[in-house]
């Protein structure tokens, strides 16, 4: 898979690239003279070691301008993608050493938690893209989205028609049950699947609004009518009625399922790049402010 | 309220059916929204468009986003009355006269071309269809950073050049800073960055130091700079770095600095002579040289006078030339001198006691370190009287007056007796036949001899006899003066080497100063560089403290220093 090969593209090349530059960084810190200066980004080393971490940052920040140029010849978007991978993580690393731990409430420090946000974020996107796929594609079965929406449609039109057929409550709560099945939403409803459907329960002409989290209530509803059946007719509808809701609460499942599978695969994206761009900025004004008072 | 609500629905065989359904709520929600009481599907309606209340005897409609239409006028709320249309989204919700027990009724007529399936394409199933976006997290983060972290310190940094207060909550330019100010400086300056940063893009300048550190000396005066070739000596920060963790850190200690002028001081420093230093230890350092007095007699009327004369020897070459007479292994032997409070071997710091400093010893004075032991009695008849210490004339006439008194008391008894002492005899009594004043005064003239030539004096003095008729002028005491630092160039802590590893007490002075074995006052007891090695060195080492440059000299010269340059 595309995914997994990421890491091992090139025989995981850029995993030897990223040590040696973890190591070399880290061979650096120690040569620091300690009696001289505590270590920090203002010994010579320090100014190496930011240097790096700057190029860094650029050229890791460039992935997002080379897989857009499709005409590019400097090396696969693949191969570009997994030396992001691997020297994204030496960054912390190397801008770790650069600032030798030295914390405050400065745009210094907030350039590194913007980096750490577009590091930790990157590293979870990464996790995604090698989990998120398989169990996706397994939840549809190898369909397509859309694919669901179309069965559960039909089924809709079905439920619906046998519906018409039953006692008014039971078409009602059919009805509502189909009008309000709330799927997705906002991102903590994407993310999380929450569920915020409901259905009309009626009974002797009046009605309430009751909640129907993962259609269960509904098909409740149906089935405790069965019993009460009348007409042979009647019975083999609402048993008709309830199949079609068990296998159109199967297939909302799974439409919820998916819409979290990929809420998931993508949410990391949201923080990596808009902070990736804000890091450029933070790193400009790191450098300017600490030239402003050499 | 209780409200009847009548849906108009097209039935199976296409005729239209109306579906009642009883509502008891007290307000009536609607919306495209599952949990909407009412709800109405269709692209317009938002989740939570509209709510439908009583209003005094009647209702009111009240929209929750943007405009709905009553009677085919678009409004924000408006009172209901029976006959009126809502319409939402091109549903028609109409209110019409109630039955009997409900507090109203609405009659709604839905929109025959939404179907189920059209809304549920408009699910967000997807997370751009949210509130998430990239591009405006990244130009919010960077309006925030360009203005909190660039804009406004600038306009700090302008306010603190007018002089004008800033105001607390306003971030200022000490967001900029790279670490945390030395306690002092922060204690001193606060958050003004532009106390010592006078100018944007330009390093510290001494100027900013001087002004409050008015009395510090550079480390070489300009007319001896003169000599050499060396440029200006660096600024303040090339050594003293701020902004650092831990913030007590403010001195470079590190030896390349210094050996980057010292290392080669012979084509550098000019006609300055100057040992060249590459670092500590072996051939690096120079050895250590001693820094001495001499004397210098010179023939004056009557006798001599002294001057001192600064010299420096090496170690092995040194002699202290101090003119006391004394042997440290006689005083440290415990066989032959004891303590007097307790009988008890003497310590080394008995005698030698440090000084606040931590670094020199107190000066060795007579009265303090040596009378308890060596009184200056000179009767043994009359223990408690002494002669005067370090004035030879008061003693000679102290000792005229003390016999002339006895020998003329007549309450004394047989004043004509007197006790000679002789070496290697019992003391013998001898008689004295003539007049009490020439009596006494030969007695005195006999004590005054053995003073200042056989005891007394003599026995930790140089005592020059000059024969001289003259009592008062014919002994010549040499005056004693001790070094009181040998290596003004450094400073060495005693204190920090009163215990050496496992060493303490005398042993720790032992180690290095060999007492024990130093018979005369000339030897010069001071441990090499060799013996700094045993327990330093210039690298870290497991079994060694490191040192550098400024472990033992001073970078800024003391005022002491500072008037002798």
């Amino acid at each position: 898979m595309i995914h997994r090969s990421l890491l091992r593209y090139g025989g995981a090349r850029y995993l030897w690239w990223s040590l040696l530059v973890i190591a070399a960084s880290c061979a650096l810190y120690a040569t620091q003279d300690t009696t001289a200066q505590p270590p920090n980004g203002g010994t010579w080393q320090g100014y190496v070691l930011g240097t790096i971490g700057a190029l860094l940052i650029v050229w890791l920040a460039l992935l997002g301008i080379r897989k857009r140029s499709y005409k590019s010849t400097a090396g696969t978007v693949q191969g570009w993608t997994s030396a992001h991978v691997y020297l994204g993580g030496a960054l912390l690393i190397v801008a770790t050493l650069h600032c030798a731990l030295q914390f405050g409430w400065n745009v210094h420090t907030f350039a590194y938690v913007l980096m750490c946000i577009v590091i930790f974020s990157g590293l979870f996107g990464l996790y995604s893209y090698m989990n998120h796929p398989q169990l996706i594609s397994k939840n549809r079965e190898g369909g397509a989205r859309a694919e669901l929406f179309a069965e559960l449609f039909e089924l809709d039109r079905q439920a619906r028609g046998v519906a018409q057929k039953c006692a008014a409550e039971v078409t009602s709560a059919v009805d509502s049950s189909i009008e309000r099945t709330s799927i997705g939403g906002g991102v903590a409803a994407q993310l999380f699947g929450r569920d915020y459907s409901f259905f009309l329960r009626s009974a002797g002409g009046a009605s309430t609004l009751a909640g129907n989290v993962d259609q269960q209530a509904v098909i409740d509803f149906v089935a405790a009518r069965l019993p009460r059946a009348e007409k042979g007719a009647e019975a083999a509808n609402l048993q008709q009625l309830i199949v079609l809701l068990c296998r159109r609460q199967a297939v909302v499942r799974r439409i919820r399922r998916d819409i979290r599978l990929h809420g998931w695969l993508k949410i990391w994206l949201y923080f990596h790049v808009p902070m990736t761009v804000a890091l450029l900025f933070a790193l400009v004004l790191h450098i300017v402010t600490t030239f402003f008072y050499w | 309220m209780d409200v009847l609500l009548r849906e108009l629905r097209e039935g199976p065989d296409g005729i239209p059916e109306y579906h009642d359904t009883e509502i008891a709520a007290d307000e009536l929600t609607i919306g495209s929204a599952a949990d909407q009481r009412i709800q109405l599907l269709g692209r317009s309606v938002a989740g939570r468009q509209a709510v439908i209340r009583k209003a005094g005897s009647g209702l009111e409609v009240i929209s929750k986003r943007g405009k709905v239409r009553v009677n085919l006028k678009r409004v924000v709320s408006a009172k209901l009355a029976v006959g009126d249309i809502v319409g939402i989204g091109g549903h028609q919700l109409k209110v019409v006269q109630p039955p009997g027990g409900f507090d109203a009724a609405l009659e709604l007529r839905m929109l025959d071309d939404v179907d189920a399936s059209a809304f549920e394409s408009a699910f967000s199933t997807d997370l751009m269809q949210t509130w998430l976006g990239k591009r405006k997290a990244a130009w919010l983060t960077v309006a925030l950073l360009l203005v909190v972290g660039l804009m406004v310190p600038l306009a700090a940094v302008m306010m603190h050049r007018m002089d004008k207060p800033i105001p607390a909550f306003m971030p200022s330019d000490k967001l900029w800073t790279s670490g945390p100010l030395n306690p002092a400086h922060q204690q001193a300056i606060g958050d003004r960055c532009d106390a010592c940063h006078t100018q944007l893009f330009q390093r510290v300048q001494d100027d900013s130091c001087l002004a409050c550190h008015q009395t510090i000396h550079d480390h070489v005066a300009p007319d001896r700079l003169a000599q050499t070739t060396l440029d200006e000596t660096g600024r303040c920060a090339t050594c003293h770095r701020e902004h650092n963790e831990p913030a007590t850190y403010l001195v470079n200690s590190g030896d390349g600095l210094c050996i980057a002028c010292h290392a080669d001081s012979e084509h550098k420093f000019g006609t300055l002579k100057v040992d060249p230093v590459r670092g500590f230890g072996g051939t690096k350092h120079p050895e250590f040289m001693a820094h001495l007095l001499k004397p210098k007699t010179t023939q004056a009327a009557g006798g001599f006078t002294f001057d001192w004369v600064p010299v420096v020897q090496s170690l092995k070459d040194g002699k202290e030339d101090s003119n006391l007479k004394f042997s440290h292994t006689q005083h440290m032997d415990p066989d032959r001198v004891l303590r007097t409070s307790d009988s008890k071997q003497l310590n080394c710091a008995d005698c030698h006691v440090l000084q606040t400093d931590g670094e020199h010893f107190e000066p060795i004075q007579m009265e303090t370190r040596c009378a308890s032991c060596h009184e200056l009695t000179f009767d043994p008849g009359a223990p408690d009287r002494q002669l005067p210490h370090g004035k030879p004339r008061e003693a000679i006439l102290m000792l005229q007056d003390y016999f002339t008194r006895k020998f003329s008391d007549p309450n004394a008894g047989k004043p004509t007796r007197e006790r000679r002492r002789l070496p290697g005899h019992d003391e013998e009594e001898q008689t004295c036949t003539g007049a009490p004043f020439d009596c006494a005064m030969r007695s005195a003239r006999t004590e005054i001899e053995s003073q200042f030539s056989r005891r007394g004096c003599v026995g930790c003095h140089v005592v020059v006899d000059t024969h001289n008729e003259a009592l008062l002028e014919r002994f010549q005491v040499y005056p004693i003066r001790l070094a009181q630092d040998y290596f003004p160039a450094g400073h060495f802590p005693h204190r920090n080497h009163l215990i050496q590893g496992k060493l303490t007490g005398d042993e720790a002075c032992l180690s290095c100063h060999k007492a024990k074995d130093s018979k005369e006052s000339s030897d010069l007891m001071l441990p090499g560089m060799p013996k700094c090695e045993e327990c330093h060195s210039e690298r870290a080492a497991v079994d060694r403290v490191t040192v550098q440059c400024v472990s033992c000299h001073a970078y800024h010269p003391l005022a002491s220093q500072e008037e002798k340059r």
